[in-house]
C-alpha cells in the first residue's frame, strides 16, 4: 500500500512538473506572438502592459493600423527630414566631411553601429562586396555611425570595409531625425530628395525595399555603385553630362537662347551645315581655341 | 563645413568634400629609422572615392573636366629646413602658369597638375592640385584658390 501510494505521489509530481513546463512554454509562445505583432486588435483595451521601453521604436501603440516592426528593426522614421552634407570623424580619428545634396550621383547612407547584433549583418554584408551593385545611379554608400562619444572608433575601424566611405557622426543622426540602427537613407544627389528609407533585418531586404524605391523615383534599380571598378569606367554619363556640359556652356557665355545654338539660314541660303551667313557674328569659338569673351572654350568631348 | 584635425583646417565649401587623415608611418628598413605619422588634407568638389592614394591616385582618374583635386601632404618635420622646402610661405594663390599636364604624378590626358614644397612654423609640406581640364584651368583657378585660402595650418 505505501509503494502504491508513494508511485501515485511522484506521479502527480511529475505531470505537475509536466503541466507547469506547458503553461510556461505557451506563455513564452504567446509574448513572441505579441512581440511580432500578432493578436494586436486584443492590445486595446490593455495598453499598460505593454512592452516596455527596452525596444522604443517596436512599442505597441493605441493606432492599431501603426506600422510595427520586429525586435532590433526600427520603424521608419516619423518625420521627414531636410538632406544635408555630412561633417564628423573618420574611424582612424581624422576628420572628414561628404557631400549627399546636390550630387550628381545617388547617396545610400547606411546608419550603423558596431554594438547592436542586427547591423552586424549589414556590415558584413558590405565587407562581403554587396555594395558593389546598390540601387539608384552611380549610387555611392556611406555608413555613418555615431560620433566617438557614442562608439568605440578601433570597433567600427574593425568591421568598416576599407572600400566603402564611413563617417562617424552624431549630428547625422539627429540631422535626419534617426533615433536607432540600423537605418537605411536613399537619397537623390540631383534633386537633394529622399526616394527610399527603411529599416530590415537582413541586407536583401533592405536592397529589395531601396530597389522599389529606386524603381517609383524612375531611377536605375540595379546600377553599378559609384566606387565599383565598372562604374568607374562609366562614371560620366546622361544627367552629369549633362549637367556639365550646360555648366561649361553657361561659363562661356552661351546660354538658352543664345544665337550660336540656333543656326539661321535665308530662304535658299546656305545650308545650316555651312559657315555663317553673317562673318560679324558672334561665335561660339576662334581659330584660338577660345570664346570671344576670352575664355577659353570647353574641350571636345572625350566620351 | 569646416573640418580640422592634426593641427590642419580647411573649409569644404557647398560642392566639396573634404578629409585629414594620418599617413602611417613607414617601417623603419636599412639602417633607416621608423618614418612619423603625418597627416594628409584631401579636398576635392566630387565624391572622394574610400580607397585612394596620397597623391589621389584611385581619384584623380574618375575626374571629368570640371572637377578639381588638393592635396596637402605633410612631411616629417626634420626636413622642413631642408633645399626642398626652402619656400618659408603657403604658396597660393596658385596661377595658370603654375599648371601643366607634365606636372601630374601619372600624366592623364587632358588633366593639369601643380606641385609646390613648402615650410610654415617649422612644419613640412607639399601642395599637390590636380584640374580636370587643362584648356580650362582659367575658369576653375578661382574656385581653387578660395579653398586653398581658407586652409589654417597651425
Amino acid at each position: 500500500m505505501t509503494v502504491v501510494v508513494a508511485t501515485l505521489a511522484a506521479v502527480v509530481v511529475l505531470l505537475a512538473v509536466l503541466v507547469v513546463g506547458l503553461l510556461r512554454s505557451h506563455a513564452e509562445i504567446l509574448r513572441r506572438l505579441h512581440e511580432l505583432g500578432a493578436g494586436v486588435y486584443e492590445d486595446d483595451d490593455r495598453p499598460a502592459t505593454r512592452p516596455a521601453a527596452a525596444t522604443p521604436r517596436a512599442q505597441v501603440t493605441d493606432d492599431p493600423d501603426e506600422i510595427r516592426t520586429r525586435p532590433g528593426v526600427p520603424e521608419p522614421r516619423t518625420e521627414s527630414t531636410d538632406v544635408v552634407d555630412l561633417v564628423g570623424s573618420t574611424p582612424q580619428g581624422g576628420a572628414k566631411t561628404v557631400r549627399v545634396a546636390g550630387t550628381t550621383n545617388t547617396t545610400l547612407l547606411a546608419f550603423l553601429s558596431s554594438g547592436c547584433g542586427t547591423c552586424g549583418a549589414f556590415w558584413q554584408a558590405f565587407a562581403g562586396g554587396e555594395a558593389d551593385r546598390l540601387p539608384g545611379t552611380d549610387t555611392r554608400l556611406v555608413i555613418v555611425t555615431k560620433g566617438p562619444e557614442a562608439e568605440s572608433p578601433a570597433a567600427v575601424a574593425g568591421l568598416a570595409p576599407t572600400t566603402c566611405t564611413t563617417i562617424m557622426s552624431s549630428d547625422a543622426y539627429e540631422a535626419y531625425g534617426v533615433p536607432v540602427s540600423p537605418y537605411f537613407i536613399l537619397v537623390d544627389g540631383p534633386t537633394s530628395q529622399i526616394v527610399g528609407e527603411g529599416a530590415a533585418g537582413s541586407w536583401p531586404q533592405v536592397r529589395n525595399l531601396l530597389e522599389q524605391a529606386a524603381a517609383d523615383g524612375g531611377m536605375v534599380v540595379d546600377g553599378a555603385s559609384l566606387d565599383s571598378e565598372s562604374r568607374r569606367r562609366v562614371r560620366e554619363g546622361g544627367r552629369q553630362r549633362e549637367a556639365r556640359a550646360d555648366a561649361e556652356l553657361a561659363a562661356a557665355g552661351i546660354g538658352p537662347g543664345h544665337q550660336s545654338l540656333y543656326p539661321t539660314a535665308a530662304p535658299g541660303g546656305p545650308s545650316p551645315d555651312a559657315a555663317p551667313a553673317d562673318p560679324a557674328a558672334p561665335d561660339a569659338r576662334t581659330d584660338a581655341g577660345r570664346t570671344d569673351d576670352g575664355a577659353p572654350a570647353p574641350e571636345p568631348s572625350r566620351d | 563645413m569646416r573640418i580640422s584635425s592634426e593641427g590642419l583646417a580647411a573649409d569644404a565649401p557647398d560642392g566639396w568634400e573634404g578629409e585629414i587623415y594620418v599617413r602611417p608611418p613607414e617601417p623603419a628598413s636599412f639602417g633607416r629609422a621608423a618614418g612619423t605619422p603625418v597627416p594628409v588634407l584631401h579636398l576635392a568638389n566630387f565624391a572622394l572615392p574610400a580607397q585612394r592614394g596620397d597623391y589621389g591616385g584611385g581619384a584623380v582618374e574618375l575626374m571629368g573636366r570640371g572637377d578639381l583635386f588638393i592635396s596637402l601632404l605633410e612631411h616629417d618635420p626634420a626636413e622642413a629646413d631642408t633645399a626642398l622646402f626652402a619656400l618659408r610661405r603657403v604658396p597660393w594663390p596658385l596661377r595658370e602658369s603654375d599648371f601643366a599636364p607634365q606636372q601630374m604624378q601619372r600624366t592623364i590626358a587632358g588633366q593639369s597638375g601643380c606641385q609646390r614644397f613648402f615650410s610654415v612654423r617649422g612644419r613640412a609640406f607639399c601642395l599637390y592640385v590636380v584640374l580636370g581640364s587643362h584648356r580650362m584651368r582659367a575658369m576653375y583657378l578661382s574656385d581653387v584658390n578660395d579653398v586653398l585660402a581658407a586652409i589654417d595650418i597651425a
